[in-house]
């Protein structure tokens, strides 16, 4: 049914031979189809056909029945098993023996959810550059982040700062020179209100 | 629907939900499964033609998504990424079955009725196009999928299923002529 006789247009060519034009990206340019007007035709239904492709995979995924109840359980629980610790980060201690550390992963999860409660913001990464092993050396912090449509990003980014400053003051000792927010994203354009009150 | 927090992750873009993912967020990871699954599971099963065999690749790639999640370099072609693993695990998967197996056509997934028109033709094309990708000799078929699906490149193609890049083309343009020829009545 698949290696039939090619069709073939009235101009002459052959729908595989145009299937390979396009497979080759319409590269070297070839005039005699290029300026075909039967040929640009077929092209244009050709090519019809990959975009169909990915619709019909969206549609797929749409009606698909829901995967067993326990899968995303499976997953998830292994997901949190693994942790990234990254460095460890000393904190004060009154008495010489006892030896304090806190994780930069630690750190982070504490970023993301004191950055997460600052109105209209979705913290994405953080990152520590300076001896963070080292007590008191100059510490800086960029933080990305993803801003909600509406929200003035001048204002949720100084928020985002003050909240993240405050939150490692309280927790830890570092030395903090600047924090830096740098925004990606905007989020939530066109979808209703879909922020924590 | 749960807490506010959940919702807002729900709202991030890929980018986000990426780095913070790639950092030990398993909540961030979450929200990618809920949103890049459900297209992971219908390109998979096209491949490996069964759900339920679609169900454990789909999962397997998940466990290797998240641990290589910090070599993905552009977190905003996230979806890509993530269709590539699970065509690598899909094809490991079928390189492990016995070759005697035929490769199962798939439960087509039926899309309810009383739709308005325009819609029933839409889908009745869509129908079209996936008997004709059942009838497509398995290869053009898993080539058709990894370059208009995962949209990997020729390399890439010819990398995963381990033919010279020559025949990757050839193969994607008889897919391409063949679905053509099966679906002209649509058109």
């Amino acid at each position: 049914m698949t290696d039939t006789t090619p069709r073939t247009l009235d101009c002459g060519k052959t729908i595989e031979e145009l299937s390979d034009y396009l497979s080759a990206d319409r590269i070297p340019y070839n005039p005699s189809i290029e300026t075909c007007p039967e040929c640009l035709n077929a092209l244009e239904a050709l090519s019809g056909v990959s975009q169909l492709s990915r619709d019909l995979l969206a549609q797929d995924a749409a009606n698909l029945p829901a995967p067993p109840a326990n899968w995303m359980e499976q997953l998830m629980a292994t997901i949190h098993d693994e942790v990234r610790a990254g460095r460890s980060v000393p904190l004060h201690h009154p008495d010489p023996r006892v030896i304090l550390t806190v994780t930069e992963g630690a750190l982070r999860a504490l970023i993301r959810s004191v950055g997460d409660d600052v109105p209209g913001t979705i913290i994405g990464k953080c990152q520590f550059d300076g001896d963070v092993e080292t007590p008191g050396a100059p510490i800086d912090i960029t933080v990305t982040a993803s801003i909600a449509w509406k929200y003035p990003i001048p204002d949720a980014a100084r928020e985002l700062r003050d909240a993240v400053r405050e939150a490692l003051t309280t927790h830890t000792h570092l030395n903090v020179m600047s924090i830096n927010v740098t925004v990606e994203d905007l989020h939530g354009y066109n979808s209703t209100t879909q922020e924590m009150p | 629907m749960t807490s506010p927090r959940r919702q807002g992750l729900e709202a991030a873009p890929d980018e986000i939900l990426v780095e913070r993912a790639s950092q030990g967020d398993a909540a961030a990871f979450e929200a990618l499964i809920r949103r890049h699954s459900p297209l992971m599971r219908a390109y998979v099963s096209r491949i490996v033609g069964s759900l339920s065999e679609a169900d454990d690749v789909v999962q397997e790639s998940l466990y290797t998504a998240w641990r290589r999640l910090p070599e993905l370099r552009d977190p905003k072609a996230v979806k890509a990424w993530l269709m590539q693993i699970a065509s690598r695990q899909a094809f490991k998967h079928l390189r492990r079955r016995p070759p005697e197996d035929p490769l199962p056509l798939l439960e087509a997934a039926h899309p309810s009725d009383t739709q308005p028109e325009n819609v029933a033709i839409r889908n009745a094309q869509l129908q079209a196009l996936a008997g004709a990708l059942d009838t497509l000799p398995p290869d053009l078929r898993q080539a058709w999928l990894l370059r208009e699906v995962a949209e990997l490149s020729y390399d890439d193609i010819a990398k995963q299923l381990n033919i010279p890049r020559t025949t990757v083309r050839g193969k994607l343009s008889r897919a391409r002529a063949s679905i053509f020829a099966q679906m002209e009545e649509w058109r």
